[in-house]
């Protein structure tokens, strides 16, 4: 596949550091939409949307800001990012990403994942107890249902399904569902098995960190039959791109760390990132994707020599970062980014095919 | 004395039948069903694939009022010191712990607490344990093994951790973690075939509960 770069978001209401009060949910929205819109128009392949339930995200319903997204935008791709899949029906997930993908003419896709978040769970009446077995066996009835219509089906969470007809069928006939994971081996292993697209979640920490995930992932998939080679990887990583490394890194850090701060727990509460660990993350050879174009770049060529990878979603707004900055950083990185990005993967793969 | 016999796997070859080796569980999660079990389960089924083995399994957590208040090994209750026995009989013991607190769980070491001073001596024990990261693997090492030290057990050279991250639920699907396994495993196996007293197998590998 060509390469694709995107953007998402979790919709998150984090305070103003200049007031000290988050933006209004109504205003929230609005802003998420008009990303969608920038990002599209700007020429951005995938606008994502992430699944949070609490009150400082106006993102528990993503399918909702995507639906809303359709309308906005004409060419760019509108996923879940992700859907937390182990407390959803995925009768209903269908159902709604299907609708998606007719309003939009065949842009709807899904990252289903475990989710590092269990807010859900309570809220659905799931028992945390089940995480893994949820999720498996979700999936499982998700892929199902993808797969063909009328549907019978049986498991242990939910009512049988019998000659059950689920509707509306998708746009193009199909909808990607691609796993989203955190790192850990067993969940690579078990998408892998599946021969499912792998949404690789890049918090902090060395541009390799991932490195043993891929090669268990592409492993296991060849043993299990399928094309491990022709898989695609996505990577969902946090950065910021500006015009000057330094400005980027100035704009995105007092955000970022007061997202982290307001997320990133340790002994049940937040702390904040020093300077210096956020500029150590910025270097060449760590994860975030934060500075000028020409970092960018380098760091997603980068990421594509380590993992082959194939796409990359970028969160870029996340702590608050003003509705202004951010659409400027969109447009920078579908503008000054994505081009280079696209042409130099398009001649590597060339160069080996 | 020569008999034929149906070996695993190798088709019909003439050998003396080997005695299987009994293994005995001490299994230190209070979970049903567990991580530390999973990771045991790889253990088992490795082992079966290389020697004929009978496995039996105690539950610390399932032994109930007539061992949580037993002070002495004189105040258990006859179900629990056939439980010991049983640990104290085995041809190859296998100590399987979850992490609480940093450490095996209290109840593990209770049942140990109860346990011959000098019943475990020379005794194969096989460590394995599982925590919520890997910063919790030398558990195997800095808790587990001095404690069979102590019982001066022969505890088995490769011990086995795994970590969270390496199950779907409570299926160990790291394959690294299974490749240790066969290594740890493969080192012991004629010293565990020579330490094998169980009847002997007629039909080849035997495994129940």
């Amino acid at each position: 596949m060509p390469f694709e770069i995107g953007i998402m978001t979790f919709g998150e209401l984090t305070d103003d550091q200049a007031t000290g009060a988050p933006p209004s949910p109504r205003r929230r929205v609005r802003e998420t939409i008009e990303q969608a819109q920038v990002a599209d128009q700007a020429g951005l392949d995938v606008f994502g949307v992430g699944e949070h339930h609490r009150t400082d995200f106006v993102g528990s319903a993503p399918a909702i800001l995507l639906a809303a997204a359709a309308e906005k935008t004409k060419k760019i791709r509108l996923t879940s990012s992700v859907t937390v899949l182990g407390s959803e029906d995925p009768v209903r997930v269908w159902e709604q990403f299907a609708t998606i993908d007719l309003l939009s003419a065949g842009r709807a896709e899904i990252i289903a994942g475990r989710g590092s978040y269990t807010e859900s769970f309570p809220l659905f009446g799931y028992d945390l107890k089940d995480y893994a077995e949820l999720f498996r066996e979700k999936l499982d009835l998700l892929l199902k249902i993808r797969g063909q219509n009328p549907l019978t089906w049986q498991g242990r969470f939910r009512a049988p399904l019998v000659e059950a007809d689920i509707a509306p069928r998708a746009d193009g006939g199909t909808i990607p569902i691609w796993v989203g994971v955190g790192g850990s081996p067993a969940s690579a292993v078990s998408t892998g098995r599946l021969g499912l697209p792998m949404a690789l979640a890049l918090l902090l920490g060395p541009m390799t960190l991932h490195q043993e995930t891929v090669e268990l992932y592409r492993s296991a998939a060849a043993e299990a039959g399928h094309d491990a080679g022709a898989l695609p990887i996505s990577i969902n990583a946090h950065g910021f791109v500006a015009r000057t490394s330094q400005g980027a890194r100035d704009t995105m850090y007092p955000y970022f760390a007061k997202g982290m701060m307001d997320n990133n727990h340790q002994r049940g509460r937040g702390f904040r990132m020093p300077r210096a660990a956020f500029d150590a993350q910025s270097s060449p050879r760590a994860g975030l994707l934060v500075g000028s174009p020409q970092e960018i770049i380098d760091k997603l060529l980068g990421y594509h020599e380590l993992y082959g990878l194939d796409r990359a979603i970028i969160q870029m707004g996340f702590g608050g970062v003003p509705q202004k900055d951010h659409l400027e950083a969109i447009e920078l990185l579908a503008t000054d980014v994505a081009p280079v990005v696209r042409r130099e993967v398009a001649l590597r793969q060339r160069s080996v095919a | 004395m020569t008999i034929v016999a149906q070996d695993h796997g190798t088709g019909p070859i003439t050998r003396i039948p080997a005695s299987r080796l009994r293994v005995v569980v001490v299994n230190g999660s209070p979970s049903r069903p567990s991580k530390t079990m999973g990771l045991v389960d790889v253990v088992l089924d490795n082992l079966k694939d290389m020697l004929p083995i009978e496995v039996s399994r105690v539950d610390v957590y399932r032994l109930g009022a007539g061992f949580t208040g037993a002070i002495e090994r004189e105040d258990v209750t006859p179900e629990v010191e056939e439980a010991i026995r049983l640990a104290e009989d085995a041809d190859l013991l296998i100590a399987a712990a979850p992490v609480f607190r940093g450490s095996y769980p209290g109840m593990f070491k209770h049942f140990f607490d109860l346990v011959e001073q000098y019943a475990l001596a020379n005794k194969p024990v096989l460590l394995a344990a599982t925590g919520g990261g890997d910063h919790h693997a030398l558990v195997l090492e800095h808790a587990m093994r001095p404690l069979f030290a102590f019982f001066q057990a022969l505890t088995i050279p490769v011990a086995f951790f795994a970590s969270a991250g390496d199950f779907d639920g409570t299926t160990l699907l790291n394959p690294r973690v299974h490749g240790r396994i066969e290594v740890g495993l493969t080192d012991v196996a004629d010293l565990l075939r020579a330490r094998a007293t169980g009847a002997r197998s007629s039909t080849g590998p035997d495994i129940g509960e």
